[in-house]
């Protein structure tokens, strides 16, 4: 199974290598952008996850207005905007917790109307919570290996006795998650309980444990909340590690500017629940409408936006 | 990470010497310790409600579903094995307890339907409904009880293969061989990835439910289990240990008992249940023997049962209060304080 994940996940590095430059200017990531746009049009492939006319009430009240999205397998995707522009619910649209009231969601080939969380992790797609959403009451490894639940086919009754195929599935998903805390650095706290660790450890494991089933779609809340500056670092490192070395396409919600322009490939801006810019961190940057509504009077001072 | 798997590895079998002592321990106080009177009226009860409270601790400790209805598991228990024996006499009475689990395992199923939708209190109060239909439904069929107008059943001889475990050593070894069997398997399943979803689902459901976790099932098999389990411990309670018995004995108040024992004792700890139970069966023996032998020329019994029990409720305050997570939690302190090198090396 590892060996066919490993497989499509090369083909799709060498299938849109562009676009995969840190590093680059924003001039390049824009030229990046059209040429996997040509290549989009020669071989018409929906993008990994689209949004598609969200609109979300909460008793008379707009959360989201007719938002439309789209990301593109591999990239890094950003949704920023003030608190209450509707980022937390658009993650629980696309995590069937919450069911919008017109639009759809794309996973790839496949539309929803209402996404069925419990078939989330079967769809190849894992997220992580704004506040912890940890098993406090078990040991970061538990932690992780739960990642891989929905993996387990053997009845409760064979995994009591232990039936070969109980065995199997239990060594294998055990060998991912010690993949995975080695990868994340981990390793030390393996384990502890998840409760009695720092919050930006926790964070860490909860990344862990979306990470563990390599998910084809993972979808950040706000990673980066309440951490140190050294684990934001860090942190930032990882979800790009994993997009790198797991071909994962990332969809972020960030409250901080500093981390979203560096590490993602294009930001969508909400407010009041619309989507009012959506381009190249540059882009988005510059925009005159972000610039009002969210960025207030920072004008012209492009080094706040760095680390 | 090499010290890592040694450490793992120590720990493990670290794990099942003690397990393995306790074991050689409970077979070796017959002889010695073997009044009849230990054995029949504290040792039996403590076991059979030491599996109660195991199977309650599955449900509430580690799947975190508040039950009030574990009585009526118990009575299911109980007459299902009677009936059961009395219409198939054909069947080994193994098989009737492994069946009368399961009766018991059906009815918590659909009792647990609820918690689909209901948690917390709420869930609790819906239990009760648990509770008081299946103490009706006992004593107003007596269908249930061979009609016997009270509902009083007499419990068979215990027998295996020809076998009879009548005097209360005997009764207490079959008690405490179910007792060890059920306890190590719950310990497996604990252990297993369906233990790992109950953790789950009890410390954050939503997020179980986004990673997959089955909540339906996970929930339905945490109700069956743990009815499984005390639908068990009703046959021996009422097979072992009291031979006779009626609907009224199943009732809430012994639901709370069992509810107070892995509170007590400690929630979402195999060894709690037995900690607690004890606390729950013995010490009042205990007490009240010390009692009378010290005090009972000066005070009346009844006054002595009294005080009896405030120093019971002031104990489990106390208790509580130096470590809401049960008498295990502070055991494991007070053993990690005196072998501070073993502290890693404690079984959960």
């Amino acid at each position: 199974m590892t060996a066919i994940a490993t497989g499509a996940r090369v083909f799709r590095l060498e299938d849109s290598p562009p676009h995969r430059c840190a590093d680059a200017s924003g001039g390049q990531r824009e030229e990046a952008l059209e040429g996997r746009a040509e290549h989009a049009a020669k071989t018409p492939v929906r993008p990994a996850l689209g949004l598609a006319h969200i609109s979300l009430t909460f008793g008379g009240v707009a959360a989201l207005r007719e938002v439309d999205l789209d990301v593109a397998e591999g990239e890094i995707r950003a949704v920023i905007g003030p608190n209450g522009a509707g980022k937390s619910s658009l993650l629980n649209i696309v995590s069937g917790l919450y069911r919008p009231d017109r639009g759809e969601v794309w996973f790839g080939e496949r539309s929803f109307r209402e996404v069925p969380t419990s078939k989330l992790a079967g769809l190849g797609v894992a997220r992580t919570f704004q506040n912890l959403a940890l098993f406090k009451g078990l040991s970061v490894f538990d932690n992780v290996l739960m990642g891989l639940a929905h993996r387990v086919r053997a009845g409760f009754l064979q995994q009591i006795v232990g039936s070969p195929l109980a065995r199997r599935i239990e060594a294998e998903n055990r060998a991912a998650a010690e993949e995975v805390i080695g990868f994340l650095h981990l390793t030390e706290v393996r384990d502890r309980l998840a409760g009695t660790l720092p919050y930006g450890v926790q964070k860490g494991v909860e990344l862990a444990r979306a990470l563990v089933t390599r998910p084809k779609l993972l979808l950040l809340d706000e990673p980066f909340a309440g951490v140190t500056l050294a684990e934001k670092r860090e942190l930032s490192q990882h979800v790009r590690n994993a997009r790198d070395s797991f071909g994962t396409t990332i969809v972020l919600i960030e409250h901080d500017i500093g981390v979203v322009m560096g590490l993602s490939d294009r930001v969508a801006v909400l407010d009041y629940g619309r989507k009012i810019a959506d381009g190249t961190p540059a882009q988005v940057r510059t925009d005159p409408a972000v610039i009002d509504a969210y960025l207030g009077v920072a004008h012209e001072t492009d080094t706040e936006f760095e680390i | 990470m090499p010290t890592l798997i040694s450490a793992k590895s120590n720990w493990f079998s670290s794990e099942a010497l003690w397990i393995g002592l306790v074991i050689v321990a409970a077979y070796g106080i017959i002889p010695l310790a073997g009044t009849d009177y230990l054995l029949d009226a504290v040792l039996t009860p403590f076991l059979a409600l030491s599996l109660a409270a195991v199977g309650l601790n599955v449900l509430t400790g580690y799947a975190g579903q508040v039950s009030l209805g574990s009585a009526a598991f118990l009575a299911v228990g109980a007459y299902a094995a009677y009936n059961l024996h009395l219409r198939f006499p054909a069947l080994p009475l193994l098989i009737d307890l492994v069946l009368a689990g399961g009766v018991a395992a059906a009815i918590g199923i659909v009792f647990g339907l609820p918690s689909l939708r209901l948690r917390g209190f709420y869930l609790a109060v819906s239990t009760l409904a648990a509770q008081f239909f299946v103490q009706w439904a006992l004593t107003k069929f007596s269908w249930f009880s061979n009609d016997n107008p009270s509902g009083v059943i007499d419990a068979p001889t215990l027998s295996i293969g020809g076998v009879a475990f009548t005097s209360p050593a005997e009764r207490y070894v079959f008690t405490l061989t179910v007792v060890i069997v059920l306890t190590l398997l719950t310990l497996r399943l604990l252990r297993s990835q369906s233990g790992r979803n109950f953790i789950a689902v009890r410390d954050h459901e939503i997020a179980a439910r986004v990673i997959g976790v089955p909540l339906l099932r996970t929930k339905l098999l945490a109700f069956a289990a743990s009815s499984f389990l005390i639908g068990v411990a009703g046959v021996l309670w009422a097979f072992a240990y009291l031979r006779t018995v009626e609907p009224a004995g199943f009732n809430l108040d012994r639901s709370f008992q069992i509810l107070f024992i892995i509170i007590i004792g400690g929630l979402a700890s195999l060894r709690g249940s037995f900690i607690g139970a004890a606390f729950i069966v013995v010490f009042p023996l205990l007490l009240s023997r010390i009692g009378a032998a010290l005090l009972g020329s000066v005070f009346d019994s009844g006054v002595l049962e009294m005080s009896q029990r405030i120093v019971i409720g002031g104990l489990i305050i106390v208790f509580l209060s130096a470590e809401p997570r049960g008498l295990i939690a502070l055991w494991d302190r007070a053993w990690a304080a005196i072998r501070p090198a073993n502290r890693s090396l404690l079984p959960s």
